[in-house]
């Protein structure tokens, strides 16, 4: 009898025993109920795109297609996909520029285009994101133009040149031009601006020596946080880099020079040896919806490559969301840029080393 | 005693197995494959038609900017450990023979203290400091004393200052170990026979402390030529070290093949210092060369 009182009796041992399987049950449950889920893997960027991605966009996308998403936004990406097995490759879908993406292509780690067949949206994507200077498919871009504080007395900036005005020196904002986009668009620019157009290599590192003195980072946060703190005056920045403090009386302001502006595309594309094929252009599809469009657009000031999209009046006086604002757009000649990348960078390393 | 018996491996050798396995697991594993690669074309594992090749090698020699990265990184290294031993040497002097505890404790607890918060976090802080919209130009602005913001960051020696900021530490622990084993009544003897405080500790004391002072230098100028974090931070990318390129061909020019090569050059330094301390160590301590 006082055994079989003292058995049921809850020892130390056993109180901790039940705690730890109930502790591992709670944290392991959803992961055992959703085993049998298909997982797509995907990249992403970080930031306010990341926080939406997993609070609203990412779980909608999993509850319709039934499956789980795994999003890496821990970069670089190319990377990791260059090192992982071309018949298991760690992505299914890769999302990064579309410098990045070409050189994937180039390697073979991503298939060039998307096919229209399996993404039905594709047909109501703005030329640019389907164009033949894109692989994969552009879901957004951004305006690469001039970032300036408006509490300088600077006066108007109407240009690309006025860059090179002497009165930014100390001021001027540019980037570490081998490793990020919008600075390698911005070199082409210089082609464009002082030579026979963006091919022209050698104009080009001319205007970039007469650029000194500049501060250079190595991608656009950075670029936003000097141009807040007052330490750049007038810097290449992309729209949303701007944009997306609106609402904050930041004394910054975009600057869409009349030369016109770079794009900066948002590129999705599917890699060969995906075994998730179907969930992957599900995907591509799901990114390209209007309403999926309009969220991200109105959460992260990118331009929606859809054309049906209608984004509220405030992001559509300033986003890129008609036939004329687009067609302002340069877009970039990516695979030519990436065959001379290391003569490039070479080249510019040596102009801008201290 | 029996041959067999003196050569029966001794049991507490089976100990040093684990550290020995992940020793060749995560060092000798890695660096042979990053040695392959750079006499390799491609991946063999994930491309079909890979060849063995010295194109890495030879675009380092060929072009003089590699070579001037590999010197700036060394140069870095060496003004990194003189200015580091120039402060931890007295450092560490001081807290080998401080007689209070606390005042060791305390010394002790100054040295560990910036270890205590991430190389990220403490070269941001550099950061603040040294801007031009940093805490000492602005103070220096609005004293009047200067009109243009002076140039501390993006420079070498902005780098030196957060490296040497970071290693410190290293070479006051090193050095301090080594002093404190220096018989104290070896200074005194020195003293007692006519020497000057100054030259007891020149005579004496600084050629006993040379294994310390090799030891932390050795160690300051490895982690100094491969810090990554804090010259792209207060380099700005316009100081182009070792580390710094090798990341930039892996992350943007998606080249490891010539990122290997680089990182073999980086290792080769290394142990070509590796090797010269071994030469000093042994003539300072009388012998020919370390056995």
């Amino acid at each position: 009898m006082t055994k079989a009182l003292g058995s049921s009796r809850l020892s130390r041992r056993r109180f901790l025993t039940a705690s730890a399987s109930l502790g591992i049950g709670t944290i392991a449950a959803p992961y055992v109920a959703r085993a049998d889920d298909p997982t797509l893997r995907i990249t992403g960027w970080g930031g306010k795109w990341g926080e939406i991605m997993k609070a609203e966009i990412g779980p909608a996308f999993e509850n319709e297609f039934k499956c789980k998403l795994q999003i890496d936004s821990a970069f670089p990406y190319l990377p990791k996909l260059q090192a992982s097995s071309r018949s298991a490759p760690i992505y299914d879908v890769m999302h990064t520029n579309s410098n990045e993406q070409w050189a994937a292509a180039e390697m073979g780690l991503v298939e060039p285009k998307i096919d229209p067949k399996l993404v039905p949206n594709l047909a109501d994507v703005y030329p640019y994101a389907i164009s033949d200077k894109i692989v994969g498919v552009s879901i957004f871009t951004s305006a690469i133009g001039l970032g300036m504080r408006t509490d300088k007395g600077y006066g108007s900036v109407s240009s690309w040149k006025e860059l090179w005005d002497a009165k930014y020196n100390g001021v001027r904002g540019g980037y570490v031009i081998p490793v990020n986009s919008l600075g390698q668009a911005f070199l082409m620019m210089c082609g464009t601006l002082f030579g026979k157009g963006q091919l022209d290599l050698d104009a080009a590192y001319t205007a970039l020596e007469k650029l000194k003195p500049i501060k250079i980072v190595d991608f656009t946060g950075a670029m936003e946080k000097m141009l807040l703190s007052g330490e750049v005056g007038l810097c290449v920045i992309h729209d949303s880099g701007i944009y997306r403090y609106d609402g904050q009386n930041q004394p910054t302001d975009f600057v869409a020079p009349s030369e016109g502006v770079l794009s900066l595309e948002q590129v999705l594309t599917i890699t060969p040896g995906s075994k998730m094929k179907e969930l992957a252009n599900a995907y591509v599809n799901y990114m390209l919806r209007p309403d999926v469009q309009k969220r991200l657009a109105e959460t992260v000031w990118y331009s929606p490559a859809n054309r049906k999209v209608k984004l509220d009046a405030k992001y559509d006086a300033k986003l890129l969301t008609t036939p004329e604002k687009v067609s302002k757009l340069i877009q970039v000649d990516w695979k030519w840029y990436n065959e001379r990348k290391d003569e490039i960078d070479q080249r510019v390393n040596r102009i801008f080393r201290a | 005693m029996s041959d067999a018996a003196t050569r029966r491996p001794n049991g507490l050798a089976l100990f040093i197995l684990p550290s020995a396995l992940l020793f060749a697991l995560f060092f000798l594993l890695p660096i042979g494959l990053m040695a392959l690669m750079s006499v390799l074309t491609g991946n063999p594992v994930v491309a079909p038609k890979v060849a063995f090749t010295t194109r890495h090698y030879a675009r380092m020699f060929d072009d003089p900017y590699y070579l001037e990265v590999i010197w700036t990184t060394i140069r870095i290294g060496l003004v990194t450990t003189l200015v580091a031993l120039a402060i931890g040497y007295p450092l560490a002097h001081w807290m080998a023979r401080i007689r209070s505890r606390t005042g060791h404790a305390l010394l002790l607890m100054a040295v560990l203290a910036p270890m205590l918060t991430g190389i990220v976090v403490r070269t941001f802080a550099w950061m603040t400091l040294l801007s031009d919209k940093g805490v000492i130009n602005q103070t220096l602005i609005s004293l009047g004393i200067i009109s243009q913001p002076l140039k501390l960051m993006y420079t070498e020696t902005g780098i030196v200052v957060g490296l040497v900021h970071i290693y410190v530490p290293f070479m006051v622990l090193t050095l301090t170990g080594v002093i404190g084993r220096i018989d104290e009544r070896l200074e005194q003897a020195a003293e007692n026979l006519g020497a000057s405080p100054l030259r007891a500790f020149i005579e004496v004391t600084l050629p006993l402390s040379l294994p310390g002072i090799l030891a932390g230098s050795l160690l300051v100028f490895a982690l100094a030529i491969s810090a990554y974090v804090t010259p792209i931070l207060l380099g700005g990318f316009q100081i182009m070290t070792l580390p710094i390129l090798i990341y930039q061909q892996i992350s943007a020019n998606f080249n490891v093949g010539f990122a290997a090569a680089l990182g073999i050059i980086l290792l080769m330094i290394s142990l070509l210092l590796v090797i010269a301390y071994n030469h000093a160590l042994g003539l300072v301590s009388g012998q020919r060369e370390l056995q």
